[in-house]
């Protein structure tokens, strides 16, 4: 049956890789990361072979119960089904442990898996120092790979089940929200720390505490033999053993439940309300607003890309860092690539709707009303967004001005943003994913000039910005000028017209080509 | 109501009569309809016979039905007027130069084989797919010249087109008031009357995507009432619903055209049609190939035959021996 599985796996690995060009171009983007990612820590801790016990063994312990901590946390936040699910072999009549067993060894088989092992493997370079430590190490890299694919296998499990009710996909939809809100000022603040004090200390003391936890203790295990404490080194061991033994316990008990229990389905008790829709204005924008604020929210296709927009500004953050950029410049990046990104969200909004678009046809909805609706719940964060995130962002960055030219630009960038999709996704949509489907699956018809589209809806905005962000920086290079001033009028006043452009213009194509809109989406 | 259609119960689709009994037919004779050469050359005498056919309809159909007191026959007793419709798609006719008039108060009933073109005569009437020719009247107005006016007076139920089924079905009934304009109070105990007339009080607070296709079907019934058309314009209102369900929205159709509604619905069923509706248009490869009172249309013999004879004969099923040597 393992050989079996081992096909079954490699053969989905495969198909995953065949796509549009777009999106190989994607995945591998995303392949390199992670391998580049996997790569520096590797390197990094085979680096600390030279640095005493003591420091290597505290870095090493902080960085593996991180590692461990996310294998356990990442699949819980996405909770996919994926095609491996133990469900999935219900209908097989195979035994619960052999299958327990061969979906484990399976789950060698995929990049995090790797990724760990690969991780684990530099450990034991590290601690290759004496019989004793390296002998320690060795048990301790099967049993650091044993406790993450378990630990991933489990959360994976109870995700699928945590996560099959609404009302918990969307508190956490809610939750994705308020970090994201959060987020903005986190990242600026990450970015002015001062690395090379403060640090150390800190490492000591979390992995004196995180090599006693389960996920910290095969790591710590090695590290405590080769500073001489032997004793504590089989404890920590055995304590990584147990740790093990527990989760395969969990995993077949798991495994044993998924074969016979049914999918978890959503006990209709009560009415729910009208939800959004009891709090927006009785009128067709206002409940067309109802309907995309909840969508955003229950709707993985929608709730998916919005994880983009906090991710995107740690990224040009880490590599500007990288690049010597200082902090206060650092902190006034976040706010304005947020909203950008947001408003970039609802460039293709029409096509996620598919064919029930017909309503809108039906009901003869004004093109306005429909524009302005679909881009409400982007305005409803975007908002907020700026409203809490520049004024942080512009205390920690410190520079004069900068809260005026950071709104100024945010603003503009945001209102921009909209008015351009509110355009595009009347006249250009391409086709998208299906509802109901995985927002990662592949649109069923070809996705030609959704490239061109999509690069189109990023950039125009940011053109359209381009002279509130002169002027800021302008007030950037010369601070106490009225410059920020200039900017965030500028901004303002460009962005609000440029969005009611936007959706006027954009509702009159809607209103003159929304047959042919519902004829598009009903051949994808 | 509520014992009698618990929303979960509903049985699955292979037993539904109306599934197995008449519907076997129309799949069997349908492919020489549209692969057969002699069928594709007889097409314009099957066009002029339509064209007379139309004429049948505006001319008789007044006649039997309750309107027929009134000797005058204004254009204001149709309340849906389809003149010269029609729609290709590439090189395929889909919908040939089609005319209708259904007048107030009538059960309109188009049936046809898979393919005949009645959902894209349906959805060109109800505003959904541009026509490429000939006009549209709904009380008079021109649905395409002025959908405003003309829109308020459809509910439509399109087939086989999604819903915003991440909506709960209370959400999606309020959506689609909404959207036509009614107040909240109003949308709100319309939606409670619709539900329990439908039976969907228990499933209110469920996601539509959550509903079986004869539920979804319901709640896309009841979006496509709730703002009181004067014209019900249903593609494959019984599709998949349940038979309990199906007297239910019969009775409620009934009711409707009773108080003076229209309804024209499609199906592949003739029993359906037979059963419920006044006047009948036998559709065929985007034409109408007889039109009328079931009585008129009927003539000497059943509906069926009838249907079957217009389709060009029923050829006997060839092949398929094999089905009958079982395997073990």
């Amino acid at each position: 049956m393992v050989k079996q599985l081992f096909g079954l796996k490699l053969r989905l690995l495969a198909n995953g890789y065949r796509r549009s060009p777009l999106q190989v171009f994607g995945i591998i983007v995303g392949l390199l990361y992670a391998l580049g990612a996997a790569g520096v820590t590797v390197a990094g801790l085979t680096a600390l072979r030279r640095v005493g016990p003591d420091l290597a063994g505290s870095i090493t312990v902080t960085v593996g119960s991180i590692i461990v901590l996310g294998f356990l946390l990442v699949p819980l936040a996405f909770g996919t089904e994926g095609p491996l699910h133990p469900r999935a072999f219900s209908l097989f009549g195979l035994s619960a442990n052999h299958l327990a067993a061969a979906l484990a060894i399976t789950s060698l088989i995929s990049l995090p898996a790797l990724a760990i092992t690969a991780i684990a493997i530099a450990q034991v370079v590290i601690w290759a120092r004496d019989p004793l430590s390296t002998i320690l190490a060795i048990l301790s890299a099967v049993l650091i790979v044993a406790t993450c694919l378990l630990g991933a296998g489990i959360a994976r499990v109870i995700a699928s089940v945590l996560l099959a009710t609404r009302r918990a996909c969307e508190v956490a939809t809610l939750l994705l929200i308020a970090v994201l809100v959060l987020l903005a000022p986190a990242v600026a603040l990450f970015s002015s720390v001062d690395w090379n004090r403060a640090a150390l200390g800190s490492v000591k003391s979390v992995a004196d505490v995180a090599g006693w936890t389960p996920f910290g203790a095969a790591w710590s295990a090695p590290a405590d033999a080769a500073s001489g404490n032997g004793w504590g080194a089989v404890l920590k061991l055995l304590i990584a053993v147990v740790a093990v033994a527990l989760l395969w316990l969990v995993w077949c008990a798991l495994v044993r439940r998924s074969l016979i229990a049914p999918e978890r389905r959503e006990s209709a008790s009560h009415d729910g309300g009208l939800g959004w829709f009891g709090v927006l204005p009785n009128t067709p924008a206002g409940t067309i607003a109802a309907r995309s604020v909840t969508y955003w929210i229950r709707d993985p296709r929608y709730r998916t890309p919005l994880l983009a927009v906090p991710v995107a500004p740690l990224l040009i953050v880490i590599v500007l860092a990288a690049a010597g950029v200082p902090g206060t410049v650092l902190a006034l990046i976040p706010v304005p690539v947020m909203c950008l990104f947001l408003a970039w969200l609802t460039h293709n909004d029409v096509a996620n709707d598919s064919s029930a678009l017909w309503l809108h046809l039906a009901s003869n909805t004004p093109g306005w009303a429909d524009r302005l609706g679909r881009i409400a719940p982007a305005l409803v964060i975007g908002v907020p967004l700026i409203a809490i995130g520049s004024p942080i962002a512009a205390a920690i960055s410190g520079v004069d001005g900068a809260l005026l030219l950071l709104i100024g630009v945010s603003s503009g960038l945001l209102c921009a943003g909209l008015g351009v999709s509110s355009v595009l996704s009347a006249r250009f949509p391409y086709p998208a994913v299906l509802p109901g489907d995985s927002p990662f699956a592949q649109p069923l018809a070809g996705a030609n000039a959704a490239g061109l589209i999509q690069s189109l809806s990023f950039l125009a905005p940011i053109a359209l910005s381009l002279p509130a962000l002169g002027c800021a920086v302008l007030g950037l290079l010369h601070p106490g000028g009225s410059w920020p001033m200039v900017s965030l009028l500028v901004g303002v006043g460009m962005g609000l017209p440029l969005l009611a452009l936007g959706v006027i213009w954009g509702g009159r194509i809607f209103m003159r080509r929304s047959p042919e809109l519902l004829a598009l989406s009903m051949r994808s | 109501m509520r014992a009698v259609v618990p929303p979960n119960a509903v049985p699955p689709t292979a037993v539904q009569p109306d599934a197995v009994q008449p519907d076997a037919v129309p799949p069997i004779t349908s492919p020489p309809i549209t692969t057969s050469a002699p069928n594709a050359r007889s097409r314009p005498i099957t066009t002029t016979k339509t064209l007379a056919a139309a004429k049948t309809i505006v001319d008789d159909t007044l006649l039997p039905a309750a309107a027929a007191a009134t000797a005058v026959i204004a254009d204001r007793t149709h309340v849906l007027v389809v003149t010269d419709l029609t729609k290709r798609f590439g090189e395929t006719v889909a919908v040939d130069h089609i005319s209708l008039s259904v007048p107030a108060g009538t059960m309109f009933g188009i049936v046809g084989p898979h393919g005949a073109g009645k959902t894209t005569t349906l959805s060109m009437v109800t505003g959904l797919l541009r026509p490429d020719g000939g006009s549209v009247l709904v009380h008079g107005v021109e649905v395409w010249a002025n959908p405003a006016v003309a829109q308020r007076n459809i509910g439509a139920l399109p087939d086989r087109l999604r819903l915003f089924d991440r909506l709960t079905g209370r959400q999606m009934l309020y959506y689609a008031g909404t959207l036509r304009g009614l107040d909240a109070p109003t949308v709100n105990q319309r939606s409670t009357e619709l539900a329990m007339a439908l039976g969907l009080e228990d499933a209110l607070g469920r996601l539509v995507c959550d509903y079986s296709t004869g539920m979804a079907k319901k709640i896309a019934l009841a979006c496509a009432m709730i703002h009181s058309p004067r014209l019900l314009v249903l593609d494959e209102p019984f599709e998949s619903v349940d038979p309990v369900s199906a007297a239910n929205i019969t009775a409620i159709l009934q009711g409707y055209v009773g108080a003076g509604g229209t309804v024209v619905l499609s199906s592949h069923s003739l029993e359906v049609i037979q059963r419920i509706c006044d006047v009948v248009a036998i559709m065929v490869s985007g034409s109408v190939l007889a039109s009328g009172t079931i009585a008129e249309v009927r003539g000497t013999g059943s509906l069926e035959e009838r249907f079957l004879d217009l389709v060009a004969g029923h050829p006997q099923a060839k092949g398929l021996e094999w089905l009958s040597s079982f395997s073990d």
